[in-house]
């Protein structure tokens, strides 16, 4: 088939080179000419394991290419998924300001039986509002479509060719099949192509997201009140996991999701049901929890070391909002991070892929390290705020000899409290008795 | 082992019965005599598929007995299981009185060291009270916090064929033993995933709690979605099953309804909240989750009333289900109550269904509401129907027969047992819960 994607962010370059992988010959199409120059050159704009190379294999092939021009771009297309951003507006809803105006810009250029499909995550009503607008536009009926999509960066291309399900929201069952057809590369074993109304699609998007945040906020107001009654939150979370109708995912403790979709989103719905008289208790408990809670280690480093914090060097290992990613928004790290800084506290810090991106924001205000081990010279404390799996070993009797003082303050719940305690730490972490040495 | 439970409520007997038929040698005590008269003479107070063939052949085979004799009960076992009631207290915290009652008596008649067991759920610190008491005696007594998770309806086939097995102690040789009391059902359980998980008593206390506040979080929060579902024309069981197939999320658990009841998940959920606040560390979301299934509660009430308008004396609504969940006529709890209240105090009457739960529900509202069952004409003459408890014998009902009876076809479902499609094609007024409605052509 003949695909059109519009924006190449994360969502919209990980469906194209996926659709352009599966024998599709796609254009993706960008507003910003020096991504997509960049783009032509092979230059990937994130980091995603994968999708670099399989970018430049399809584009040589000749079945992916990028564009500037919208003309060019939808002239020929079967169908237009559009994957621009949907940023988070003053209000906390969802700005479709972009969204919008790419639709705008390609109703002239859309074939008559084209069909639009919606990737980007967007409130309940927007399929049938873009439904209507390209009425305005075009003068007739389009076919339209919502298919959120549910990639997890860091395993995009992987959770794009093996989904656990795929979710369209149509309003005749032709588009579905067509869609169906696109997608059933992906669909070979016993996976489910759920097709549904626009609204119930649009709203799953966003109560998946709600739903896996909910379990985290949940975990972690367990983890506090684990700390405040000796309990040990570790074993909790193996305790209920083992509960089938609960299970052992998303029930880490830790310093509050971050990234582009769970804050975005969880806040999107809370006024999304503000707007429809609903009062959003659950969603508005676990968006303040979250935020609570990526302060959470700042009160136990205040408090060990008696609020004299100026003057004293902290290390900080990981800073994107989760391992396998460069993405740094909304990510713990930078609340803990203007709050060391506001306390005039030295900091170092070790990221193995989000460092660049945190240097656009703090530049040399920051010590960026080459490794976990160079940034905890002459540290009085280390910090730890992502899961990277290189972070689960280090070499425990190095860290103590380079540290000005052997404290360890864990985001992650990384490491076993004996093992610390041998090792001669004060140890750290969430929802877990505090470890002194030997 | 030689094994005591001490009280015959529903973990009480349960646990007695189960552990006796995997070999232990267990002795059921309560301090209610009549009630132990009962069960000496083969009568179950609750209702519990299986529980009664359960207790007969082991009784029989003398594995089993029962006896109001607390004291014998404590110098014979071993181990000694606390299973007795934790009632609510006025601010939602567990009343305790019951278990520390028990534990002062062994305290003061135990002549030989026991393994103290807590079935009952407890708030946590408990285990430490509990250790606390029992030091003022000069017998070494160990601590174990052994949280059950059995669900009612369920209750043999999950203690014996359980997820996990939790065993909470400071003490290698309590826990030593703790096992071995387990062994028999960990080797038996059919789907081989039994494991006993280790940890201290305090972590085992927090996990009951724990667990039950998760899973009224699911229902909390998909009840909270379907309410807006309801608002903006999705439909919450398509959007259940689109996010159930995520495996980091699940399909269990994802029902919306009426709101949860039962003995377990309100009581639990406000005594997390409670320890919360006791420690200056409050649980927002649980207080969220009790908010919203208190609210949740009413939205029936709602679609009844907006529909009909305030004055409800010269309407009869059929109620089928009225148990706070299907297998099990217990009514502690059950949103049914809340409906049914507010209904009569619209003025509306009531004829009620429910296959086991009518005799706890009648020393509920006595003959305030009246009582039948499928086979008579239960509808007849009714303006609607509302389902109240999914039981699986109202899922495939002969519609045709259901709009001839009912004075007016439409059903009210609490549980999204019927399918919105198969309604309208049958003619009826349908809602349900975070779904479209369906209005039926009046004209029809």
């Amino acid at each position: 088939m003949q695909i059109a994607v519009i924006g190449t962010g994360y969502v919209g370059l990980v469906t194209g080179t996926c659709f352009a992988e599966s024998g599709n010959k796609v254009i993706c199409y960008d507003v910003d000419e020096s991504k997509i120059q960049a783009l032509e050159n092979g230059n990937i704009p994130i980091y995603e394991p994968g999708l670099s190379e399989l970018v430049l294999r399809n584009a040589s092939a000749g079945r992916l290419r990028f564009s500037t021009d919208m003309a060019e771009s939808v002239k020929d297309a079967e169908i237009v998924f559009i994957a621009v951003g949907t940023p988070q507006a003053d209000d906390g809803s969802a700005d479709l300001s972009y969204l919008f105006a790419a639709v705008e810009n390609m109703a002239s250029h859309l074939t008559e039986d084209a069909i639009v499909v919606t990737k980007s995550t967007v409130p309940v009503g927007t399929n049938a509002k873009i439904f209507a607008k390209l009425r305005d536009w075009t003068g007739r009926d389009c076919n339209v479509a919502s298919n959120p999509e549910f990639l997890k960066e860091g395993a995009a291309i992987n959770d794009f060719m093996f989904p656990d399900r795929v979710v369209v929201g149509v309003r005749q069952s032709e588009v579905g099949d067509v869609l169906r057809r696109l997608y059933s590369t992906f669909l070979r074993t016993d996976k489910p192509f759920l097709v549904m109304s626009p609204e119930s699609a649009e709203m799953t998007k966003y109560v998946a997201n709600a739903m896996l945040a909910t379990k985290i906020s949940f975990i972690n107001e367990m983890a506090n009140v684990c700390g405040c009654v000796g309990a040990d939150i570790n074993d909790v979370r193996k305790g209920i996991g083992h509960d089938q109708r609960i299970g052992f995912a998303f029930l880490f403790p830790g310093v509050g999701y971050g990234g582009s979709c769970f804050p975005k989103d969880v806040r999107a719905m809370m006024r999304m049901a503000e707007h429809q008289n609903v009062d959003p208790q659950i969603l508005r408990a676990v968006d303040e929890v979250n935020l609570r809670q990526k302060t959470i280690l700042l009160s136990s480093i205040e408090k060990h070391f008696n609020g004299q914090l100026a003057g004293k060097r902290v290390a900080i290992w990981g800073l994107a909002f989760k391992p396998r990613t460069d993405d740094v928004r909304e990510a713990p790290s930078l609340n803990l991070i203007d709050a060391l800084k506001e306390r005039d506290v030295h900091i170092s810090v070790h990221d193995p892929v989000a460092m660049e991106n945190v240097q656009q924001l703090y530049g040399d205000d920051l010590e960026y390290a080459l490794s976990p081990q160079d940034a905890l010279d002459h540290a009085d404390a280390l910090v730890i705020m992502t899961e990277w799996g290189e972070f689960r070993h280090p070499d425990l009797s190095e860290m103590a000899q380079r540290m000005a003082s052997p404290v360890v303050f864990d985001g992650r719940n990384l490491y076993e409290a004996a093992q610390m305690k041998k090792a001669g730490f004060v140890y750290y972490s969430i929802g877990r008795p505090k470890v002194m040495p030997d | 082992m030689r094994i005591s439970v001490i009280g015959t409520g529903y973990v009480g007997l349960v646990t007695g019965a189960c552990l006796a038929d995997s070999g232990h040698s267990v002795c059921c005590v309560d301090i209610d005599e009549a009630k132990i008269a009962k069960l000496n003479d083969g009568i179950i107070p609750i209702y519990e598929p299986g529980l009664e063939d359960l207790v007969e052949r082991n009784t029989r085979e003398n594995r089993l007995s029962f006896s109001s004799n607390v004291t014998e009960a404590i110098e014979s076992g071993a181990i000694l299981f606390i299973a007795v009631g934790t009632p609510p207290g006025p601010d939602g915290a567990a009343d305790l009185s019951h278990v520390f009652n028990v534990v002062r008596t062994i305290s003061a008649t135990a002549t030989s060291p026991k393994i103290i067991v807590t079935k009952s759920t407890v708030p946590i610190g408990t285990g430490e009270k509990i250790r606390e008491i029992l030091d003022t005696n000069g017998i070494r007594h160990e601590v174990v916090s052994n949280p059950e998770f059995l669900k009612e309806g369920a209750a043999i086939s999950d203690f014996t064929n359980p997820d996990r097995i939790v065993i909470g102690t400071n003490s290698a040789q309590a826990m030593k033993t703790m096992k071995r009391l387990y062994q028999p059902i960990v080797d038996a359980a059919p789907s081989r995933r039994a494991s006993v998980i280790e940890m201290d008593i305090a972590s085992a206390e927090m996990t009951k709690y724990a667990a039950n506040a998760m899973l009224a979080t699911r229902i909390s929060f998909m009840n909270e979605l379907a309410r807006l579902c309801g608002k903006v024309g999705a439909d919450v069981k398509l959007v259940q099953n689109g996010i159930g197939l995520d495996p980091r999320i699940g399909q269990r658990f994802l029902n919306p309804g009426i709101g949860y009841g039962g003995s377990c998940f309100p009581k639990d959920v406000q005594a997390m909240i409670a320890t919360g606040r006791e420690h200056d560390s409050p649980f927002q979301i649980l207080e969220a989750v009790h908010a919203v299934n208190e609210r949740q509660k009413s939205v029936l009430v709602e679609l009844i009333t907006s529909y009909y308008g305030d004055d409800l004396s010269n309407h009869t609504f059929a109620v089928w289900g009225l148990a706070f969940k299907p297998n099990t006529d217990d009514m502690r709890e059950a949103p049914s109550i809340v409906i049914i209240e507010a209904l009569l105090s619209h003025g509306a009457r009531i004829v009620a269904f429910d296959p086991v739960a009518q005799a706890n529900a009648e020393s509920i509202w006595g003959d305030r509401i009246s009582y039948t069952n499928l086979n008579k004409d239960a509808l007849k003459g009714a303006d609607a129907l509302l389902v109240l408890t999914e039981w699986k014998e109202f899922r495939v009902p002969n519609l045709a027969r259901m709009k001839d009876e009912l004075g007016a076809a439409v059903v009210f479902d609490g549980r999204n047992i019927y399918d919105p499609d198969v309604m309208r094609k049958a003619g009826f007024t349908y809602f349900s819960i975070g779904r479209p409605p369906v209005l039926a052509d009046t004209d029809a």
